[in-house]
């Protein structure tokens, strides 16, 4: 009993640190330019497919894939903000919300026209195997993915805090007026931040292919789930995303093995709105 | 001298660290034009918010005619006799001025009898010519008549206005001022001013508080305000220099 | 002769209605047509629903599959278990959705989420009760429950042809419209129209924000869940997949490009984008999966895009062209 609890809170833990890298990409975006995102779930189901199509058609393993899609999803990103997003940041959130998740039934909609309906998956990733610690069972795959989630947020951490682009980003985010004064370009530096939000996806999307399948729907679930990851950590705070990625996941995991398989979105979403009612800002978040 | 019709003891509101009221107390008489004055910052807006509910303080309290107020949410408070404007107009865009005076007035009345309290609102405020024109379609110093309109039609016993000079030209002004004064002396309602168009409040009120830091620094007549030397000190020194 | 609006108004309703209660008459038996028509229609109420919370009280809701499904699940288990008439099944339907709007939106409204929180947490509950009627297998599982099969029976709501569905759907429309429009004269719609402009305006001139926010949502809920029981007998079954986020998103999506708070405007957007979809589903389905989708869903960014206020105003202002020509004749 104990044991199995351990074993999935280790697994969940182990997976809620890449719910936590797309939870940082939302974050950029909303925390940057208040942009109401529906579509950021579509973006880590688009990465998965690319994963899959360089994995069949370049024979490329899922971990190395994000080399040319995190860039490919930059690109996306960019022309997203340039085409939809940057005309809606003076309407209402209402407008916002339309375009983005008519964005959102696009690309799932493209998916489905690219890739047809059924589940794909990659059939081998080269890092196998697991590790046994005492009762435990961690598989390699997931132990690798966490460690590259978690350097991956440690890199945005560096980036925001060290480079000029960066600390124009959190600046934009602070006090967009006073950023302006102080002569940093709010149209660059939104679609650098949308860019990398998108880009982060594709991080996370190469991860995810090396131990599961994607399918056209499968946008919904990472969306809401980055949103929840992101009310629970609140904004502003990056470990405090980490922190959050992994309690999602490890109640997941657990909700999956203690109930029923099938519960696994239920817990999530429920925890999603228990924080909504109790924590409407976030258990670490400074805004 | 009257009766007072708003007690404020000892109120105190922090955000974190910052202290934004440290134990204010005022009083309002029936029937006077108060004013509260005081430099940017120095907790008029949020002493306003706590009064009215929009938010609620972490010590003191608020009576109303010897009710305590205290942390009533804004809706009851409109019911009980209190209402306000805001700084920064918070029009309802898509409405028309007549469908913006509507809302205030459903506070009190139904069918034929709140058409009639829309009416005579609009005429109070000079507003009748733009009965149907969208609030989104209008200059600031119309939209605070509207704001002004739309809080009378509540038929508040005491009326705060936060603000309602700024961003006004003398001849906006001085008609705002007119109508303030037929307020107070016609319908016969209390008005708090908050304020820091000097020129308003020195020729409309008849006792001033000044707010400095959260906290209350002087109190007394216009004459008495304008010579007092911390008032200076705080406020009017700067304009003194100019 | 000048004629007032109000004049022309009224006929030209009743002209619309009569066109539309004998549509049927021209396609006759051709059930697929008829299934168009009454998929518009139901589009249509839950659009004119949803503008009740959506386009007066500017609260972005994307449950609307939420109250469809329980008020599927209330009158299609009521029938199977206890024989129980959908009439009576659809209005506890309703009630239940009720029960469950109010259960979810008190503690909502009170802990003020808002905006986007509103809408999300709201998406999170069609999933929530989609998954869990997917385990409560006494009532739900993954498999479909068949209602009784009746060739014509008015009591069990169950016919062989589509054609009773399309003009039960057809009043339900009408009394959704007739409630918005009430609503939006009486003092309930000038203030939800002013909570949802501004809320903290809205509070100090008296209006009790939460308790009116709860009266919108009901309504809705409602409306929607009567919605839900027609649905059931329409199609003969209930899965839970009838807890649809796609869907709850796309009556939001309607009640937006319609012009939010205009009383016609989402049934226009439902006849207009709900033919334009199937038309596209019709001609493009067939060879590619999803094509149409995407044309679909370009079509909904344009207009979001370039019409943010909606379709209802240009249909506004071209009527009221329309009507000076007529007056100038």
């Amino acid at each position: 009993m104990t044991e199995t609890f351990l074993q999935n809170l280790i697994n969940g833990a182990l997976t809620g640190c890449i719910y936590a890298l797309i939870a940082l990409g939302l974050s950029l975006i909303f925390g940057v330019m208040n942009v109401v995102n529906f579509a950021h779930g579509d973006f880590v189901m688009l990465s998965m497919y690319l994963t899959f199509w360089i994995g069949v058609w370049a024979g490329m393993d899922a971990f190395i894939t994000p080399l040319i899609t995190f860039p490919a999803l930059f690109l996306i990103g960019l022309l997203a903000y340039n085409a939809l997003i940057d005309r809606t940041l003076r309407q209402k959130y209402v407008t916002q919300i339309a375009v983005t998740v008519g964005l959102m039934t696009f690309l799932r909609a493209l998916a489905q026209l690219i890739w047809k309906a059924q589940p794909r998956a990659l059939p081998y990733s080269l890092i196998q195997g697991s590790i046994q610690i005492g009762p435990y069972t961690i598989l390699a795959s997931r132990l690798v993915s966490a460690v590259v989630s978690v350097l991956a947020i440690a890199g945005v951490y560096l980036f925001l805090s060290r480079t000029w682009a960066g600390r124009a980003i959190r600046a934009a985010s602070d006090d967009l007026d006073a950023a302006s004064l102080l002569g940093i370009p709010y149209r660059q530096t939104y679609a650098l931040a949308f860019g990398l939000g998108s880009a982060l996806t594709a991080i996370a999307g190469g991860l995810l292919m090396t131990f599961q399948q994607v399918d056209p729907t499968m946008g919904v679930r990472f969306g809401l789930l980055s949103w929840c990851v992101l009310a629970m950590a609140g904004l502003g705070s990056i470990p405090g995303l980490l922190i959050s990625g992994i309690i999602v996941g490890a109640a997941e995991a657990i909700g999956m093995s203690f109930w029923d398989p099938r519960a696994r979105s239920l817990i999530v979403y429920l925890l999603f709105i228990l924080v909504l009612w109790l924590r409407p800002r976030g258990l670490f978040g400074r805004k | 001298m009257s009766a007072p019709i708003l007690q404020v003891s000892q109120l105190t509101k922090r955000f974190g660290n910052l202290v934004a009221l440290n134990g204010v107390s005022l009083e309002i008489r029936e029937g006077e034009i108060f004013s509260i004055i005081g430099p940017n910052g120095a907790g008029k807006t949020t002493l306003f918010f706590n009064i009215i509910g929009l938010q609620k303080p972490d010590a003191g309290r608020v009576l109303f005619k010897g009710t305590d107020i205290t942390g009533k949410s804004p809706h009851k408070i409109c019911h009980l006799g209190i209402t306000c404007t805001f700084q920064v107009p918070r029009a309802f865009a898509n409405m028309t001025v007549e469908e913006t005076v509507r809302v205030g007035a459903y506070k009190r009345y139904q069918g034929r009898e709140m058409s009639q309290k829309v009416d005579e609102v609009l005429r109070i405020c000079e507003l009748e010519e733009y009965r149907h024109q969208r609030c989104s379609d209008m200059g600031l110093a119309h939209l605070r008549r509207v704001e002004l309109a739309r809080a009378l039609a509540t038929e508040p016993v005491l009326l705060l206005l936060d603000e309602s000079g700024a961003g006004l030209n003398p001849s906006e002004l001085t008609g705002l001022m007119d109508i303030l004064h037929r307020l107070n002396e016609e319908m016969h309602i209390t008005l708090c001013i908050v304020e820091h168009v000097m020129q308003m409040v020195m020729s409309l009120a008849q006792r001033i508080v000044v707010l400095d830091h959260g906290e209350i620094i002087a109190e007394g007549s216009p004459q008495e305000i304008s010579t007092h030397p911390r008032v200076i000190e705080a406020y009017l020194g700067k304009r003194v220099v100019c | 002769m000048r004629r007032s609006r109000k004049d022309i108004n009224r006929p030209l309703l009743i002209l619309l209605l009569g066109i539309a209660v004998l549509l049927p008459l021209v396609v006759r038996s051709n059930q697929y047509t008829l299934v168009l028509l009454t998929t518009i229609l139901l589009y249509g109420v839950l659009a004119t629903a949803w503008n009740i919370i959506g386009g007066l009280a500017g609260q972005l809701d994307l449950a609307a599959g939420a109250y469809l499904g329980l008020g599927a699940f209330t009158t299609g288990t009521l029938l199977i278990r206890w024989n129980v008439s959908p009439w009576l099944g659809m209005v506890l339907g309703g009630l239940v959705a009720i029960g469950f709007a109010l259960l979810v939106g008190y503690p909502l409204f009170r802990f003020g989420v808002k905006e986007v929180w509103y809408a999300l947490s709201s998406a999170a509950l069609v999933e929530v009760l989609r998954v869990a009627f997917l385990i409560w297998n006494q009532v739900g599982g993954p498999v479909e429950r068949y209602l009784p099969y009746h060739e014509w029976s008015l009591y069990h709501l169950r016919f062989a042809t589509y054609l009773p569905f399309f003009y039960i759907m057809l009043g339900l429309l009408v009394l959704a419209l007739l409630i918005h429009h009430w609503i939006r004269q009486s003092k309930l719609g000038y203030y939800l129209m002013a909570l949802g402009e501004n809320e903290e305006a809205a509070e100090v001139l008296g209006v009790n924000t939460q308790k009116c926010k709860l009266q919108a949502l009901s309504i809705y809920a409602f409306l929607v869940g009567v919605t839900g029981g027609i649905y059931a007998c329409m199609y003969g079954f209930i899965h839970p997949n009838f807890f649809s986020g796609p869907m709850s998103t796309e009556v939001a999506i309607l009640g937006i490009v319609g012009g939010m708070g205009i009383t016609y405007g989402p049934v226009m957007a439902a006849i207009l984008l709900v033919s334009v979809r199937e038309f596209l589903r019709a001609n493009l389905g067939g060879q590619l999966e999803g094509l149409y989708l995407v044309v679909y869903a370009t079509v909904l960014i344009l207009i979001a895009l370039f019409r943010p206020q909606g379709l209802g105003p240009l249909l506004r202002q071209a009527y009221d062209r329309l009507l000076a020509r007529v007056a100038k004749e």
